[in-house]
């Protein structure tokens, strides 16, 4: 027996290494002072230095880290919180009147399904026409659509689990359709809320394609933002900075999972064993 | 307190008709209970007056008002779910508070009336738990609190004991039967249990089929059940039935090798040599009477007060049972005269209708 488990926590090991490596040699190459990047490939720092985070941190001509960070936010959670405002009360219109579940229900779940290339062209013209160019407002409203699919699937379910019993029960208490809505499906329902917020939020964080494309200055985010360093001062990648960026820019999202990490998992137990 | 009147409800679920014309009278303050075997249409009728459903045709009035078509939010009335349907993120109180303050009652009232429900159904020491931490028995009681916080005109109760264990069920049915003593509630309660349906209701609606089989008192369904699906369904232990042939004022029992009985004194319509179906209760058969039927036991169950004799007619493939009250000397195995009186037997024609 011991000598089984001590062997399958080598095999953990050496599996959660490989798996993991990338992210270690970023955040180890962030402590790495410019000249030991380019001398020492190994995982181990000579001389653990602070400057390449210091560099990132300071607000430069070009260089603004806190004001991608904002723009970051911003649209992350337009396009977490807008698609589940919208989505709530689609998904119990299409579970309890059956709208949309023949053909729009598997229309949206399939837009996920295309490359979101495809929306750029279009996109980009129709931003330009209407001035959403270059801002956090339009960022977040395209993120918003790429999270919904996704919202819409989730919270079907949710309310789909909800025991028509219950909302039954709420019509025979005297409650029409919106307090229905919020005093009932809303808070039954936030279980799958925080989960979608949270999916919704990290991908939308980490969404880079419409951020380069539609933003230029005002509105770029993170993702987009991190590139800019890592040609920063003209010739040669500078890494050291570059994997500080970027230890830096996937710091929000990975707190934010950490944090909700227990009521993702809650939530799928309380999704269970309701009603 | 109301009095409820459906006058011709007729629904239909795709092609399947589930209430088929129905029409009944539920009098102010009246127990009625709607039963039958599943599949009857017993809870479709009871949606149908709660505006769960709507009626394809028909009416429904309560106090004279026309709510066919009034949506279930605008009815007044109270529902107790089967499953209880608690509102699963809301404590006890909010819960039973949840009608009041729907009907944006002062909070002041709604403390207090939902402190008095929670008095009469003993839920005070539960008033900040959540359904989930509650035990069945306790569950339904916020149901049925939930309910009576409102004073509505008419409680529907959709079988409530059903998920409760038997104790619990004895002791909840007790709860129940003092709470319609004490609103003075009229009550509809949809049931498949006829001991819970004769021991509560003042007004039993037996359904088959989607319609109404027989209306009455508890008792007068006992005694005086118009088909054979009332005399099967009501009573415990069930009605024996025995297949006969009338010939000559007598009835003749063929699965029982020919044992003759006499026919109680019928309409002359029954024919010579027609085919009936003979009702007698277990209650009725016994060591005293005019008549008798012979066979052997073949198993004594010993209640104490009484003791249930299940006997095998002579040549019958079919048991008999018998409840006798001074039956500790039987046992299986030995010879059994069941005697009764003629006019205790019950005689229904072939289509299952009673023959008077």
């Amino acid at each position: 027996m011991k000598p089984r488990m001590t062997l399958r926590w080598i095999v953990f090991a050496i599996a959660a290494f490989v798996m993991n490596f990338p992210v270690l040699a970023t955040l180890i190459t962030a402590f790495k002072p410019p000249g030991e990047v380019a001398r020492n490939p190994s995982l181990w720092i000579e001389a653990p230095t602070l400057q390449n985070f210091a560099a990132v941190l300071t607000v430069s001509d070009r260089l603004n880290v806190y004001h991608y960070l904002w723009n970051s936010t911003f649209a992350a959670l337009i396009g977490a919180v807008l698609p589940m405002v919208v989505a709530l009360p689609l998904a119990w219109a299409m579970v309890r009147r059956g709208v949309g579940r023949g053909v729009l229900f598997p229309l949206v779940v399939n837009l996920r399904a295309l490359p979101l290339i495809i929306f750029a062209i279009p996109l980009y013209m129709m931003y330009s026409v209407v001035g959403l160019l270059d801002t956090r407002l339009g960022l977040g409203l395209i993120l918003a659509v790429v999270n919904l699919p996704l919202t819409v699937m989730l919270l079907v379910n949710a309310v789909a689990e909800i025991p028509a019993e219950i909302e039954e029960a709420a019509h025979m208490d005297g409650a029409r359709l919106p307090r229905l809505l919020f005093k009932v499906v809303l808070p039954l329902c936030r279980p799958a809320l925080i989960t979608t917020f949270i999916f919704g939020f990290i991908t939308a964080w980490n969404e880079f394609l419409f951020g380069l494309m539609l933003t230029t200055r005002d509105a770029v985010p993170v993702t987009v933002g991190a590139s800019f360093f890592f040609a920063t001062s003209g010739g040669g990648v500078q890494w050291g900075m570059a994997a500080a960026v970027m230890v830096v820019a996937a710091l929000p999202p990975l707190v934010l999972g950490l944090v909700m990490y227990r009521r993702i998992t809650g939530s799928m137990v309380a999704g269970a064993v309701k009603g | 307190m109301a009095r409820l009147r459906i006058e011709n409800l007729t629904k239909r679920f795709a092609s399947q008709t589930v209430t088929q014309d129905v029409s009944l009278q539920v009098e102010d303050g009246a127990f009625c209970v709607l039963v039958g075997p599943s599949g009857c249409g017993k809870s479709t009728l009871l949606r149908l007056i709660a505006g769960l459903e709507q009626a394809d045709s028909g009416r429904i009035l309560v106090d004279g008002r026309d709510l066919t078509h009034v949506p279930a939010y605008d009815r007044d009335l109270a529902m107790v779910f089967q499953s209880y349907a608690l509102y699963p993120h809301m404590s006890v109180r909010d819960n039973i508070a949840f009608a009041l303050r729907t009907a944006r009652r002062p909070e002041p009232e709604v403390a207090a009336k939902v402190a008095e429900a929670a008095r009469v159904l003993q839920l005070e020491p539960y008033l900040d738990r959540k359904p989930a931490q509650l035990s069945g028995g306790q569950r339904q009681r916020v149901a049925i609190g939930r309910a009576i916080v409102k004073a509505p005109k008419l409680f529907l109760l959709d079988e409530p004991l059903s998920n409760l264990d038997a104790e619990l069920r004895v002791h909840m049915r007790v709860e129940i039967a003092r709470l319609h003593k004490d609103l003075g509630a009229t009550i509809v309660y949809v049931t498949h249990d006829q001991v819970e349906a004769m021991t509560l209701a003042t007004k039993i609606v037996v359904l088959r089929d989607g319609r109404i089989e027989q209306a009455g008192s508890p008792l007068e369904l006992y005694d005086n059940p118009d088909t054979l699906f009332v005399a099967g369904f009501i009573g415990s232990p069930k009605m024996n039935f025995l297949a006969a042939r009338s010939r000559g004022g007598h009835l003749m029992l063929p699965e029982c090798s020919g044992q003759m009985i006499r026919c109680p004194d019928l309409r002359s319509a029954l024919a010579d040599g027609a085919g009936v179906t003979v009702g007698l209760r277990p209650q009725v058969l016994g060591r005293t009477g005019d008549q008798s039927l012979e066979g052997m036991i073949e198993i004594v169950e010993h209640f104490g007060s009484a003791s249930l004799v299940h006997a095998r007619p002579d040549g019958s493939a079919r048991l008999l049972t018998a409840l006798v009250d001074n039956g500790r000397d039987l046992a299986s195995g030995q010879r059994f005269e069941a005697r009764f009186r003629t006019e205790d037997l019950l005689v229904f024609d072939q289509a299952g209708q009673r023959i008077r």
